[in-house]
């Protein structure tokens, strides 16, 4: 049963309430009273709770912006029942509800913002909304206003796999203070914030949870992308090609851009024109040898007799990426 | 998000989005971006380029405004998905690349380059209500611009039209001078819309041509200038139905022609919430996408600096040179026209009769009553440069080209219905597809124009660039040697070669040159 309050504020501006859910619908056709009502009557009505608690003077305009943000997301079928996504009404069950005091602050942005940031989390092969979830919802209320919030989630969900937020993130991790900035990162050694952030830089494959010190050693890091069947990108197993700091990959008639670091790999529309022309470069820096399924580097060997031979290489200055005929997946190999 | 915002919802950029030319970044402010709009979207996010600008309002319209499922200015980029359907084998064809309904993308157009559109089909279809909707985007009111609309109709006088002298000066005025004239303000404004147009008087007619082709207008010696302007004019029936015969001069002044096509009846439900919500979309026009005078004035400019590229330049001149040659029109090769003919009042059916023998299946030229004029070249540029402008290129392709010429040449080039080639199977549908004609006839042109080599071996070319570069001081001997190679050509293709006419303008052209050169050499003898 909703809130008395919830309930009040919805009976005291009934006409805008219908109003808008008539303009949704004719954006959404396929937006179901019944459906939008029993999303406002639990996810939207425990934010409403929880809101009430910590910030009454701002319920009203917390249910408009939530209200807004409902229709969009039962009217795209992104809430509700059969929802493609439910991490979202998570997120307003954990992030939101649990954020009351900042998100009162700026509903009409930071309950959009968690929807699309968790939407974005959800629809990206490889990348780990739960942990944004839980690390979002561990955090959140230490915020005191909604910028802070905004740039905790950027660095939450570059380290829940969005690695091609990576600097973007760093800089958003400036502005954060540092003892949020360690944990969230999962530092196991207390560095200072200033000299982290310049081993982040020096290399993507720099791991803060477990090492002492910056591995030099050449190592397989990561298997990236997988068969499109079982929910991945690739219709046939993939080439890699490079531009400069670009890796490129390319599946049936399908191309690719390839962001990766230590907290994930993300892979981005490319075009046949992108493709061909890091094609025309080498691929290989001087000194890196591919044979068979043997890689050669700085004196250092590797082999990877389950790959077979080795289909196509490329690199860029601190990753190499391997493809084989036998897989569907890109290996990536740290090179510094 | 409020009622009217859903309505004024712009798309969001990039509308056509393009290949990364370099290394692409990312932002991570595009966390937060996605399904669920932040409270505010709605707002000045950045001035958007003009290009994007006019794309949105192209998405807009579609999405909100006009009713218009149909997408016929076609792109691929990549082989299309095409099905063969029913009795006449009819293709259907499901576009690779992002493609476009006529019905809005050409009125955008004219309104971006201020030229001139007319929107014909049947009564309802919503030609006055997207001629409306243009008003609306060039920052006039829905109030303004109905109050500034003509309205055809058979008692229309040119004191309708154009103004009154002032009642009082006509009786107290000592001299024409000193009668005032109270204009009417659509004069002035940037979009003018006249709508049923065919049901103007032939007199009044021929005030609106003066208007539309000079850009002044004229009473009692008084003149008003009037600004560059978008004419978009709406006709029932642009086929003579009319009230009365539209005049040809004016007719010839209208750039593009658009049909609005069928309404879908699949579409009922987007009517019926039109109703029930009691939305006019031309009142709920988002600012996003309403232009400026400066704005429309910097994006022609932008559109004039968008290049056309030698080889499609050279395939429009290829094209357009098929139509006006007629071998027994004229004694002098400069007289072998169409033209001649027209003007001399020979019949159409003596001048076929007195064919020479050509293949007129062939013979593109064989399917048209009259050629290409200069008008409609350089309207055909405009477009065409428009067209690229508004897909986000800086250049001009040759499908840029091939989808804009139908509605440019649609009024322009009359087919000869008798002509063999709508005889032969498949063509007889082209008697009555106007649109499906010109674009047939222009990929008949082009296969014709790769198979001739011409990208490659094109001797006229290669000479009129040597010309290009200029006679200073070029000697006599190197003179006579360029004669003598105009002269060669000319022969070699007199040798048996029947006459088309792309040949007939490349042996003008030599003509030229031979001409140029020859004064050239009587003017060294003087020095």
């Amino acid at each position: 049963m909703p809130s008395p309050a919830f309930i009040s504020i919805l009976r005291s501006d009934r006409d805008e309430f219908n109003a808008r859910f008539a303009a949704a619908r004719h954006l959404h056709p396929d937006l179901e009273p019944d459906v939008f009502g029993e999303f406002l009557t639990t996810t939207v009505d425990e934010l409403a709770q929880a809101v009430e608690k910590a910030r009454a003077d701002r319920l009203g305009d917390v249910m408009i912006a939530a209200y807004d943000a409902g229709l969009q997301l039962v009217g795209q079928r992104l809430a509700g029942p059969g929802s493609r996504f439910p991490c979202i009404e998570e997120a307003w069950r954990r992030v939101l509800s649990n954020a009351a005091p900042v998100v009162a602050t700026a509903p009409g942005q930071l309950i959009p913002s968690v929807c699309n940031a968790v939407h974005q989390l959800a629809s990206t092969a490889g990348a780990r909304p739960e942990q944004w979830i839980d690390a979002m919802e561990k955090l959140g209320r230490e915020c005191e206003d909604a910028a802070t919030f905004l740039r905790l989630g950027q660095l939450c969900a570059w380290r829940a796999g969005l690695a091609h937020f990576r600097n973007g993130a760093l800089a958003a991790a400036d502005a954060l203070p540092e003892s949020l900035v360690l944990t969230i990162l999962g530092a196991k050694i207390r560095t200072p914030w200033p000299a982290m952030r310049e081993q982040f830089l020096a290399s993507p494959w720099f791991n803060p949870g477990n090492e002492t010190k910056p591995s030099s050693a050449v190592r397989a890091v990561a298997q990236v992308g997988t068969f499109k069947g079982y929910g991945g990108l690739f219709i046939e197993p993939p080439t890699v090609t490079a531009s400069g700091e670009q890796l490129f990959a390319r599946s049936d008639s399908e191309y690719w851009l390839l962001t990766a670091d230590i907290f994930g790999a993300t892979f981005h529309r490319s075009s046949v024109k992108e493709f061909e022309t890091a094609n025309q470069t080498p691929k290989l820096p001087h000194g890196l040898e591919v044979k068979g399924s043997r890689i050669a580097v700085a004196g250092e060997r590797l082999d990877f007799p389950e790959l077979g031979e080795i289909a196509s290489a490329a690199a860029n200055t601190h990753t190499l990426a391997i493809t084989s005929r036998l897989t569907h997946a890109i290996t990536l190999i740290a090179l510094k | 998000m409020g009622l009217l915002s859903v309505f004024q919802r712009v798309s969001q950029s990039p509308t056509n989005p393009h290949p990364a030319a370099k290394p692409r970044t990312f932002d991570v402010a595009d966390l937060y971006r996605g399904p669920v709009s932040t409270q505010g979207d709605t707002s000045d996010a950045g001035t958007p380029p003009l290009d994007e600008k006019l794309r949105q309002a192209y998405f807009w319209i579609v999405n909100t405004a006009i009713i218009s499922p149909h997408y016929d200015v076609e792109y691929n980029d990549g082989p299309p998905q095409s099905f063969v359907m029913g009795d006449s084998r009819s293709r259907l064809t499901l576009p690779s690349a992002q493609s476009y309904s006529s019905f809005v993308l050409l009125p955008l157009l004219t309104f971006a380059t201020r030229r001139k559109c007319l929107f014909i089909g049947g009564p309802g279809r919503g030609k006055t209500a997207s001629a409306i909707l243009m008003g609306v985007l060039g920052g006039y009111s829905v109030r303004e611009v109905r109050r500034a609309m003509q309205h055809g109709h058979p008692q229309m006088t040119i004191a309708d039209l154009l103004g009154n002298p002032l009642p009082a000066d006509l009786i107290n005025a000592q001299r024409i001078e000193d009668i005032r004239i109270s204009w009417r303000q659509w004069l002035g404004m940037r979009v003018k819309i006249i709508d049923e147009y065919n049901r103007i008087p032939t007199r009044t007619q021929s005030a609106l041509l003066t208007v539309m082709g000079d850009n002044y207008a004229e009473i009692l010696n008084h003149i008003y200038e009037c600004p560059d302007s978008a004419w978009f004019l709406t006709a029932n029936d642009d086929q003579g139905g009319g009230t009365y015969q539209v005049i040809e001069a004016l007719r010839d002044r209208i750039d593009v022609i658009v049909q609005a096509l069928a309404f879908n009846p699949r579409f009922l439900r987007d009517l019926l919430s039109r109703i029930e919500e009691n939305i006019r979309p031309e009142e709920i026009v988002p600012r996003q996408v309403v232009f400026t005078e400066t704005e429309v004035d910097r994006m022609q400019e932008d559109i004039r600096a968008v290049k056309m590229p030698k080889e499609v330049r050279r395939r429009v001149e290829f094209f357009s040179s098929q139509f006006e040659f007629c071998e027994v029109a004229g004694d002098q090769f400069e007289y072998k026209t169409k033209d001649t003919a027209r003007l001399a009042g020979t019949e159409w059916h003596v001048l076929t009769a007195q064919d020479t023998g050509r293949d007129r299946i062939k013979d593109l030229g064989c399917q048209t009553r009259n050629g290409v004029s200069v008008r409609v070249l350089m309207t055909l540029l405009v477009y065409a440069k428009a067209l690229a402008y508004f897909r986000g290129n800086g250049v001009v392709e040759l499908e840029d080209v091939r989808q804009i010429l139908p509605f440019v040449l649609h009024d322009k080039l009359s087919p000869d219905g008798e002509a063999p080639f709508f005889d032969a199977p498949g063509n007889g549908v082209f008697r009555s597809d106007r649109i499906g004609w010109l674009r047939k006839v222009f990929d008949l042109s082009c296969a014709d124009y790769d198979r001739l080599n011409l990208d490659r071996d094109d001797p006229v070319t290669e000479l009129a660039a040597e010309f290009n570069r200029g006679l200073d001081g070029l000697t006599e001997s190197d003179a006579r040697v360029r004669l003598v190679k105009i002269e060669r050509l000319i022969g070699e293709w007199s040798k048996g070669r029947k006459l088309y006419g792309h040949i007939y303008d490349d042996v003008l052209n030599l003509k030229y040159l031979h001409q140029r050169y020859t004064n050239y050499l009587r003017w060294l003898k003087t020095q």
